[in-house]
């Protein structure tokens, strides 16, 4: 133990696993990164993640990478809530000190974390927003789930977070539906930030974006972090949005997670034999 | 160059290896450091000198955790007096204390093509520690040390030239700087009058109690502000000593293994 | 004196009526069984106010979506010592509101009045009367549509897990979208209320005018939808807001220029006879016939 003050974490994630179907403990011996698969060749379940653990810093972005099939939205969707962990411990910071897992939350529980303690910004921003409704109703909704009832203060605030988001403000009334991609990304975020969460969960916030909307995007996300110190976890397959947004990360194989380390230092130093191989395909 | 004043210990590498285990190829290993032994003291600039491929750059990343370490320890005195092996920290901590208790400055702009010039030194100073008016302050401060005036400040670093870049990025590496600072070509690209202005300002760090660990192939930089010189080859530290001793014969070659 | 417009009962409550009007009543459109079910429902209601009860609704000698509901809470609450009074649109003489009456007179043996303050029941579509109603008033008001969240939601296990988590965020979205896309909250009638600070209930489909009667009232108030199979309940002093922002207040409609053209009045809910153009009366016609006559 040295003296380096590393502030108490904001995330913690201990042993957290999903599994689909049936399992035991050979079940889990049998698949894997050494395995090459997370399926069961046996019984034919699927260990989509197991033994996660981590933890986020106030302020920090951890990245989580991998290629598809790896897991690594699994464990973002486990800690969202959008998926039903098998097993693990998570807790956060701000929900009952830390002292308890929400994973034992009931739904309605876990439901509620959503409206201004963890948000969610998905690859696809129809996920994360409702097309039918303006950006401005986009926004208002967790406002008002969060108990806003003031017309003007909803209308101020959403405008504020377009603001920063960097979308046209005479925009507010316009459905989302009639937006570029690349906007509503943006709109998904302001509505994110709504309610100033602790923590947020990005997942591929790039990804299928035309790469100079998405560099856009990236840089807005960067600055937003900077800005909030808000705790954040990027998963992506893309290592020039790990690089940019993150210092540390975990990397991914068929649901384990095979190197923990600096971010720079994957990108650099990469010692596990599979993020070699990542990092050398990343680089051609 | 005399050696300034404060003269205390802040670094201290001991038999200090590096291999790279190359698994995607056929599994080798390729050891790059071999068995390094040196320290560096507050107010120090000390120049690695040697051929390209001698692992200059290679030590500056391991300093900073860019790179793993192998075996060996780096022990690192932190402000508050402790010492610390940056070999047998967690990830949190390095993290910690980059920026703060040690900085790294390569020759290349990090990628962040949407920053304005301004925005990113005062952010550097930012997590520095300083406020935002302060880090602001300073950041002008900085940058007109370094002839980048006022119109560029809030010009994108995308547009900028090579030597620009280089300037901004040496501004925003030197900015409430750190108490070990790490310098890998940091002026490869400036011209005579900006290069001379650049160190003048790496100059000012030690005289402020600054460690400086610098690789600089060109040789009249190193005999501007360097104090000591430690020579390597092919991983291996070959020979150490004061500037004016090891200059003269870094000039004529002289330096082998 | 209660003045009923007399028109000889014509067709299936003819043959099923008889003579029997004010004494044993001839047939049975309800069963014990059946009432009691439904007061057991009602009873759950007005435990959770606003909340949605199921119930078995019935087969009624009206079709659904003509009172069938409201229909069965009357008869499941009514007793040959009650008197009813049933309006459709505030209008006693309507051909819903007569019919209604004369199946729940014929069937329960209790009396019938066009006047408030003899009435012990009163059930209702569209309105809630002018006359002050009190504690010994019950009012049973016919509801199509219970669910205030329909048009925003259409699965159903949405929908209970909605009210089950009071989650209404969507419900204020979409009142937000409304002040934007037209300026105004536009609803006009069945505006959606929050009662008891717990549930919101569809109050379909009286009109704004009638809305602030419903809060901190000195009667009960039941609804009843028979098509949908739900009750609910705002038993007497709950507190009943409709939703709005707290900007924007919750405006009732206001009779600027116009006036009652029979008895002059701009104090009671005005209705247009959709012909003409300044043909404006009062919907609450046994109260507006009162006025003429003192």
């Amino acid at each position: 133990m040295t003296g380096i003050f590393v502030p108490e974490p904001v995330v913690q994630v201990r042993n957290l696993g999903k599994v689909y179907g049936p399992f035991s403990d050979e079940t889990i011996s049998r698949t894997g990164s050494s395995f090459g698969s997370a399926r069961d060749a046996v019984i034919g379940s699927i260990v989509a993640a197991w033994d996660i653990s981590f933890d986020v810093q106030p302020g920090e972005a951890l990245g989580i990478v991998g290629e598809s099939g790896s897991g690594k939205s699994t464990v973002l969707r486990c800690i969202a809530g959008d998926v039903e962990a098998t097993t693990g411990d998570i807790r956060l910071a701000n929900v009952d000190e830390g002292k308890v897992n929400i994973l034992d939350f009931d739904a309605s529980r876990r439901r509620r974390l959503r409206i201004d303690q963890l948000s969610v910004v998905y690859q696809d921003p129809a996920e994360g927003l409702s097309l039918g409704i303006t950006a401005g109703g986009n926004i208002a909704d967790p406002l008002t789930a969060a108990g806003w009832r003031n017309y003007s203060a909803i209308r101020t605030r959403a405008k504020e977070l377009l603001n920063r988001t960097e979308v046209p403000i005479d925009r507010i009334d316009d459905l989302v539906r009639t937006f570029s991609g690349g906007m509503r990304q943006r709109v998904q975020i302001a509505r994110a930030l709504a309610n100033n969460p602790g923590v947020i969960l990005l997942d591929e916030p790039t990804t299928g974006l035309d790469a100079s909307v998405a560099s856009g995007v990236l840089d807005l996300i960067r600055s937003l972090l900077e800005e909030l110190n808000i705790a954040a976890i990027v998963v992506s397959h893309d290592f020039r949005v790990i690089e940019m947004l993150t210092e540390r990360c975990l990397v991914m194989h068929h649901g384990r997670i095979v190197e923990n380390t600096l971010t720079d230092q994957l990108l650099e130093d990469p010692q596990h034999p599979y993020s070699q191989e990542l990092i050398a395909a990343a680089r051609t | 160059m005399e050696l300034s004043t404060s003269d205390t210990t802040l670094l201290e590498v001991q038999n200090l290896n590096k291999s790279f285990i190359l698994h995607n190829i056929d599994g080798r290993t390729i050891q790059v450091l071999h068995d390094l032994h040196f320290s560096i003291n507050a107010g120090e600039h000390v120049a690695l000198a040697g051929t390209s491929g001698a692992g200059k750059s290679t030590l500056l990343r391991i300093l900073f955790q860019t790179y793993s370490t192998s075996t060996g320890s780096i022990l690192f005195k932190l402000a508050s007096g402790e010492w610390v092996d940056l070999a047998q920290l967690t990830d949190s901590e390095i993290v910690a204390i980059r920026g703060r208790e040690i900085g790294y400055v390569s020759q290349f702009l990090r990628a962040q093509p949407r920053r304005s010039v301004i925005d990113l030194v005062t952010r550097a100073g930012i997590s520095r520690g300083l406020d935002n008016s302060e880090a602001r302050e300073q950041a002008q401060m900085t940058l007109e040390k370094l002839h980048i005036g006022k119109p560029l400040w809030e010009v994108h670093t995308s547009v900028l030239s090579g030597g620009e870049k280089q300037r901004v990025n040496i501004a925003a590496g030197l900015i409430s700087p750190p108490r070990l600072l790490l310098l890998d070509e940091p002026i490869s690209a400036l011209d005579p009058e900006n290069r001379t202005l650049a160190l003048e300002l790496i100059q000012e760090l030690t005289l402020n109690g600054v460690a400086v660990l610098a690789v600089f192939h060109d040789l009249d930089a190193i005999e501007q502000v360097s104090h000591r010189i430690i020579a390597m080859e092919k991983g291996r530290i070959v020979q150490e000593g004061p500037t004016n001793t090891l200059l003269p014969l870094l000039r004529k070659g002289y330096i082998h293994s | 004196m209660t003045v009923v417009s007399h028109r000889e009962p014509t067709g299936v409550i003819a043959a099923l009526s008889g003579s029997a009007l004010h004494d044993e009543p001839a047939f049975t459109v309800l069963d014990e069984e059946s009432k009691r079910e439904i007061r057991r429902a009602l009873l759950h209601a007005v435990c959770a106010p606003g909340y949605q009860v199921p119930f078995g609704s019935r087969e009624m000698p009206v079709a659904r979506g003509w009172g069938s509901g409201g229909l069965q809470i009357t008869l499941a609450i009514i007793g040959s010592s009650d008197t009813v009074k049933v309006i459709d649109q505030g209008d006693d003489e309507g051909v819903n509101a007569v019919n209604l009456r004369r199946l729940v007179t014929a069937s329960t043996g209790c009396e019938e009045t066009t006047e408030v303050n003899e009435a012990t029941v009163v059930q209702t579509r569209h309105r809630i009367p002018e006359d002050e109603l009190t504690s010994q008033h019950t009012l049973v008001l016919q509801v199509p549509v219970p669910e205030p969240l329909r048009g925003i939601e259409r699965d159903m296990r949405e929908l209970s897990r909605m009210h089950a988590e009071s989650d209404y965020s969507r419900m204020w979205v979409s009142l937000y979208e409304d002040k934007v896309r037209n300026g105004v909250i536009t609803q006009t009638t069945g505006y959606p209320c929050l009662v008891n600070e717990r549930y919101v209930i569809a109050t379909t489909p009286i009109p704004r005018w009638d809305i602030p009667r419903l809060h901190n009232a000195e009667f009960l108030s039941l609804f009843g939808a028979g098509r949908e199979k739900r009750v609910y309940a705002i038993p007497p002093h709950t507190v009943v807001e409709p939703l709005t922002f707290e900007d924007i207040p919750f405006e009732i409609e206001q009779n600027e220029n116009t006036y009652c053209r029979l008895c002059g009045s701009n104090s009671s809910f005005l209705v247009q006879s959709p012909a003409q153009d300044d043909n404006w009366s009062c919907s609450d016609t046994a109260w507006c016939r009162a006025r003429r006559t003192k």
